[in-house]
């Protein structure tokens, strides 16, 4: 079926554009924004022809299955992404559009399952590294929150004009920030990561239902939550008190996660 | 050995005598060459600073080290005779090393708790060391300065608090962003205060200065002093964006900045903190410009209760820093008494050795040929018996150091042993 083919092409060049996301973190997305932006518009060509083939395959517009409405809905946003950047100047719009367009159009992906593991050996190494990712990535989530805790009792502190006494020894606010925005920026790369690694695994492992499983939904939700964060970071510049109090909800997030994966583990003991 | 420690300070001379009397390092080598020739003076040490000048000495039991020192320091600084004896104070044995402990401490400091000054302490000692000034009674005194200096610095917070407005400016400027390192800071109004503070943060590394000013003179003449840029009174606000620390000192009789016109600064700066200083009265910066979000407001109200609350503080920590001092006096000293008492029992166990071996010699003549194993039988008795009636003195001997009675025991114990004079 040719259609998947070139969706499967397509969602590969708007992985370039999650990268460059990440890279954008650490003040290295530059060298990659013109590739990526090239990768996107050939994805979004290749998108259309997948979308063309699967129409004249089943003789009327692609919208019945699940799969088929999710290739569509990211085409469109790719598209009008496109068009904003054409017309508009604002560049940061693409560290959302890029992931989540790659998000759907893999998910859209997914609609024929595969044959199951060529190797056992590579369905517990894949395993293993989704899971070191994942439970690295929490581990930096902590932190962020922590230090986002430390940040907002410093900024109180001072703001309170109490100089002394209990807060004394806490760290520079500026420390915090940057601690905080450093741990949080690896924590995203981290989980992303980790989250599309997951996927793949249990795609591969149960075929066309894992997107049926409650667990795959609340990580998307946190994913997407934490992509928001991140994007309120780079692009609307939100730090200090407001990062903090988002932190800190992200730690929840991820905590209601994790315990709606360790329900995971009596099933993959098989 | 005795310690004399003998000099000036803040607290007893002014500043036209103090500097008369300071020491140039250039000249340091030769002027301790010159201290520790003086008869009845073995190893001696000279502490020269802005605030003092100290001169500490080892010298013999009985010397008269205290006009030594007076006489030293007066051919030192030409100052003319007599001129110095009134500013001079003097401290031996216990007080001495109390003194010294104490400047070691910054707690005789004229800004107690400054930490500058266990730096110069150690400078003095290592050009003493070089100079060949200073030998094994002063090493020992002197580390063990250093370690109580540092044990104050750690049990106590004496070294933490800011005292001067300027100063306390700084410390939040510090707790804020950190490191001051690539920070800007702007003077609103050139006045007296904001060139302290400014002076201050300077010292503490900020990068850039802006000034600004109704006057241009006085801003740029301002401006030379700290190597900053001029801004025009009309440009402030827009240059304000990239100004991390604003430290207002105006005489405009209404506010400068409002919450209305910092509300887009702040936005500019994407919430970066920001550290607003006003120390102008009346107020050049509206109050409720404290609300807004990583704004910090201090007037000088606010930069006074800092300070008040930190000498509060530091009072307590003082006294918590003496009462740490006295309990390390009482243990050098014990130190130093057992140090008197080694030679001793050196020559005691020395004397008792040379009976052993003598009465061993002796006894072999007389005994004839023995075998090797009843020879070591002899010998093993003869070393015990030494060792056992050797234990009793030496344990009252270290009992008693530093005891009223310890003098007497020794006493006794070189009488009885026939130890003659030590």
């Amino acid at each position: 079926m040719w259609s998947l083919f070139w969706l499967r092409v397509a969602a590969a060049l708007y992985s370039l554009g999650l990268l460059q996301t990440l890279l954008t973190l650490f003040r290295r997305g530059e060298k990659l924004a013109a590739p990526a932006r090239t990768a996107f518009s050939l994805g979004v060509v290749l998108h259309f022809v997948s979308l063309v083939e699967r129409g004249f395959a089943i003789g009327h517009l692609p919208t019945t299955s699940v799969y088929e409405s999710l290739s569509l809905c990211a085409y469109f946003l790719a598209l009008t992404h496109l068009l904003i950047a054409k017309w508009y100047s604002f560049p940061s719009l693409s560290f959302v559009v890029f992931p989540i367009v790659f998000l759907l159009t893999s998910l859209a992906s997914t609609e024929i399952p595969t044959a199951g593991w060529a190797d056992p050996g590579l369905r517990s190494a894949w395993l293993n590294a989704h899971i070191l990712l994942v439970t690295f990535g929490y581990a930096a989530i902590v932190v962020t929150a922590a230090s986002a805790v430390f940040y907002l009792l410093q900024e109180r502190h001072l703001k309170a004009k109490a100089v002394g006494g209990l807060f004394r020894n806490l760290p520079p606010l500026g420390t915090l920030d940057s601690l905080t925005s450093k741990a949080m920026a690896i924590g995203f790369v981290l989980i992303t990561l980790g989250f599309f690694t997951g996927s793949a695994w249990a795609f591969v492992e149960s075929g066309s239902r894992w997107l049926s499983e409650p667990k795959v939904h609340v990580s998307l939700i946190t994913w997407l939550f934490y992509l928001l964060i991140m994007y309120l970071r780079v692009a609307a510049g939100w730090r200090g008190r407001r990062a903090a109090f988002l932190a800190v909800y992200l730690l929840l997030f991820s905590g209601l996660t994790w315990v709606s994966h360790s329900g995971l583990r009596p099933l993959l003991e098989r | 050995m005795k310690l004399h420690l003998a000099g000036l300070n803040h607290k007893t001379a002014p500043v036209e005598l103090r500097e008369k009397v300071a020491f140039d390092a250039a000249t340091l080598e030769a002027s301790l060459n010159e201290l520790t020739r003086i008869a009845g003076l073995e190893e001696g040490l000279i502490l020269s600073t802005c605030n003092r000048v100290e001169i500490l000495v080892s010298a013999e039991e009985g010397a008269n080290a205290k006009q030594c020192i007076e006489t030293f320091l007066e051919s030192a600084s030409h100052v003319s005779n007599g001129k110095l004896a009134g500013h001079l104070y003097h401290h031996e044995g216990k007080e001495a090393i109390h003194h010294l402990f104490r400047v070691a401490s910054s707690l005789d400091s004229m800004v107690v708790g400054e930490p500058q000054i266990l730096g110069q302490i150690k400078a003095a000692f290592t050009a003493a060391k070089s100079a060949g000034a200073a030998g094994h009674d002063l090493e020992f005194l002197l580390t063990r300065a250093f370690s109580v200096a540092k044990r104050v610095r750690t049990e106590t917070e004496i070294g933490s608090s800011a005292v001067s407005i300027s100063f306390a400016a700084v410390e939040l400027a510090r707790e804020i962003f950190g490191s001051l390192k690539d920070k800007k800071v702007m003077l609103i109004g050139a006045g007296k205060m904001s060139e302290l503070a400014a002076r201050h943060l300077k010292r503490s590394g900020i990068g850039e200065v802006l000034v600004t000013n109704r006057t241009r003179s006085r801003a740029e003449q301002m401006a030379q002093v700290f190597g900053g840029q001029v801004v025009d009174p009309d440009k402030m606000l827009s240059a304000l964006p990239s100004v991390d620390i604003a430290i207002t000192s105006s005489g405009a009789p209404h506010y400068i900045l409002t919450q209305d016109n910092m509300r887009p600064v702040m936005a500019a700066r994407r919430n970066r903190p920001m550290f607003l200083i006003d120390i102008a009265v009346p107020r050049n910066i509206e109050p409720a410009v404290n609300d807004l979000e990583a704004v910090f407001l201090y007037d000088i109200d606010d930069l006074g209760r800092v300070v008040e609350k930190n000498l509060k503080g530091r009072l307590s920590e003082a006294k918590q820093a003496e009462a740490i001092i006295a309990e390390e006096v009482d243990k050098i000293l014990e130190r130093i008494e057992a140090r008197k008492i080694t030679p001793l029992i050196v020559k005691l166990q020395e004397q008792v050795e040379g009976w052993r071996k003598a009465e061993l010699e002796r006894v072999r003549t007389k005994l004839g040929d023995l075998t090797p194993q009843q020879h070591e039988v002899v010998d093993a008795l003869v070393r015990s018996l030494a060792n056992k009636m050797l234990h009793g003195p030496m344990s009252e001997l270290r009992a008693s150091v530093g005891k009223p009675e310890g003098e007497m025991t020794a006493e006794i114990v070189r009488r009885i042993f026939r130890l003659g004079d030590s």
